[in-house]
């Protein structure tokens, strides 16, 4: 236990503060070619023709790739785990957001690279784009996704469901139901690094590929996938990321300079442009959130109806996983013994979304933490106080079945409160985390207990069935 | 054309409108100045021009002919820190470490002009053309000062 409550330096400390620290962008190896991508320039489209021949003319050009070129172009970044696939590596016929990539160029500068791109003659012929999450599934519709309008593969159902208690009876004996939408928006990383990667191929036969990714495995997978190889031909470089949160996620550049390395027989280096990264790399969904709350007038929350539309742009990519964590994550910090939540992943003709900071969890925490404050404000009660009557409590459990064992909602909101100078109730200012008892163990929270002990949601309480 | 980069003269063989940030970074191969934005928007490129920080990305190397340039390489080795980098290494000023390299060199410079205390405001102001996407901007300031 040397580094618990021991202030240690940085293991990468004098490194960056001396400039050693060696970024993907700061490898030199001799004869790296530069590679530029042709992105669509329009939010939906189909390609009616494409032509690379003058592109590939042009001096200074080593290669240009298409989705030709990709041996197993449509993969599934969730594929492993049984999701289907549906985002190809290179657009074929259809494109569906703004900034897809179409085909890619490697060349002795980004200058020539960037006319070759210019060079490549393309024919589209452009569709009405759907933008808006309430819309898209709208009847009359015609979508541009092979599934429709939302993912369909959770299980027997096309959204995620969370199914607790008695929904209906909860709001029959509510006093107030209050009612709020809540719309965060699409947010971009912005590390400041932008995407970056280096395939180098040895003559082995085998690829190094330098990469910025914050998932190196994954991203290993993902390449193999598409070039149809065993892992044991890729050998990747990297643990050294300027900057991710949650946007170096998505494999973005690793496999097209593969593929470019691999026609070339040249190096190839991808570097996004500070335009490419604000423009075309992955964002924070935007999402559409409803909730509605079955409240008695002494500030219970007896139930919740919840309906949420995840942006999940053009494809799917890890969307059906952030939904699944928003699910789990809609009741906040508090215990709400009955509950409906249906959330649907949406495909719009946005740039995909992916992973940021808390995926799926920040923005079902916004809307609860404000639909909290909504509450108790219609209610006329002091907006702690609410949240300290209905924090989480050991042996508590939540909608997805999971028991408390060391809830951290009392501690924190009287902390909170310390900090704020917030004055609060005698018994408010008691509270602990504890098993509820008492006046904090009204009838509609009986049957929503864990048996004293228990730490694993395998029994079956007296209202704890689906519907 | 010819530039002095921390102390070792060079010719430059780039074109006069090359940006000396390409002259740094893939002529010369001195990395630590970062094209983060490439348009002057974010400060990770930035280098002493003669003692004044300058935007690499923006300055094209006909403009600095014959000056004398200083990057963080050219500042503490790994066991001789300067005093503001050994200030940025003890306050956990760097994160990922990506824009390390222009703020520590915006501080050099403002520690050069102003060896006493800093009022925390002066600070902010030598560095508010610096960003930093992991946020620490709190430890980047405490550094400074502490420098």
């Amino acid at each position: 236990m040397k580094a618990v409550g021991a202030r240690l330096p940085r293991y990468d400390g004098v490194a960056h503060v001396t400039g050693r620290t060696q970024y993907v962008d700061d490898v030199r190896i001799h004869g790296t070619l530069w590679c530029k991508a042709l992105r669509s320039p329009h939010h939906s489209a189909l390609i009616r023709s494409i032509d690379t021949s003058k592109a590939e003319a042009l001096p200074g050009v080593h290669a240009v790739v298409t989705a030709n070129d990709v041996p197993h172009n449509v993969y599934g970044h969730l594929e492993g785990l049984g999701v289907p696939a549906d985002e190809p590596l290179l657009a074929e016929i259809d494109v569906r957001w703004k900034g897809q990539p179409i085909a890619a160029v490697a060349a002795e500068s980004e200058e020539a690279a960037q006319a070759a791109v210019d060079a490549i003659e393309i024919v589209f012929e452009e569709r009405e784009p759907i933008l808006d999450i309430r819309a898209a599934a709208d009847p009359g519709v015609d979508h541009f996704h092979q599934w429709g309008a939302v993912y369909p593969h959770f299980g027997p159902h096309n959204h995620r469901r969370v199914r607790k208690g008695d929904i209906d009876q909860a709001f029959d004996e509510a006093d107030l139901i209050v009612e709020g939408v809540y719309r965060p928006q699409a947010i971009e990383h912005c590390p400041m690094e932008t995407q970056v990667s280096l395939a180098v191929p040895e003559p082995s036969g085998r690829l190094v590929i330098y990469s910025s990714t914050q998932a190196m495995y994954f991203s290993m997978g993902v390449v193999a996938a598409h070039l149809e190889w065993p892992l044991n031909k890729l050998k990747f470089i990297g643990g050294t990321v300027g900057g991710g949160f949650g946007g170096k996620v998505d494999t973005a550049t690793e496999t097209i300079v593969s593929l470019l390395a691999l026609k070339a027989r040249r190096p190839v280096k991808w570097r996004y442009t500070r335009e490419e990264e604000m423009l075309t790399s992955s964002t924070r969904a935007p999402w559409h959130i409803e909730i509605q709350d079955a409240v008695t007038n002494d500030g219970w929350i007896l139930g919740r109806r919840t309906l949420t539309l995840h942006d999940a742009g053009g494809y799917a990519r890890f969307s059906p996983y952030g939904v699944t964590k928003h699910a789990f994550h809609h009741t906040g910090a508090y215990t709400i013994p009955n509950l409906r939540f249906d959330g649907f992943v949406v495909f719009t003709n946005r740039v995909p979304t992916t992973a940021m900071r808390g995926f799926g969890v920040t923005s079902v925490s916004l809307a609860v933490e404000l639909h909290m404050s909504r509450v108790a404000e219609q209610l006329g009660i002091d907006p702690l106080e609410l949240r300290l009557k209905n924090a989480n409590r050991v042996g508590d459990t939540t909608g997805n079945r999971v028991v408390m064992h060391d809830p951290s909602t009392v501690p924190v909101v009287l902390a909170a409160a310390d900090a704020a100078g917030i004055e609060l109730g005698a018994d408010y200012r008691a509270m602990t985390p504890e098993r509820r008892n008492g006046d904090l163990l009204p009838e509609h929270l009986v049957g929503q207990q864990a048996p004293d002990g228990e730490h694993l949601a395998t029994y079956r309480g007296a209202t704890n069935g689906g519907r | 054309m010819r530039l002095t980069v921390n102390g070792v003269e060079h010719d430059v063989a780039s074109p006069p409108l090359a940006t000396l940030l390409h002259v740094l970074r893939e002529e010369l191969v001195v990395t630590s100045p970062k094209a983060g934005c490439q348009q002057g928007g974010c400060g990770a490129c930035t280098v002493l021009v003669d003692g004044e920080p300058r935007r690499a990305c923006l300055t094209a190397v006909a403009a600095v002919d014959g000056a004398e340039v200083t990057t963080v390489e050219g500042l503490g080795e790994p066991d001789a820190l300067s005093p503001v980098q050994t200030a940025f290494h003890e306050h956990y000023a760097a994160q990922c470490g990506f824009c390390t390299s222009g703020f520590v060199m915006a501080a050099e410079a403002l520690r050069t002009r102003s060896n006493g205390d800093l009022e925390r405001e002066e600070i902010i102001e030598a560095l508010s053309g610096h960003l930093c996407r992991c946020t620490g901007y709190v430890k980047i300031v405490d550094a400074v000062a502490a420098s």
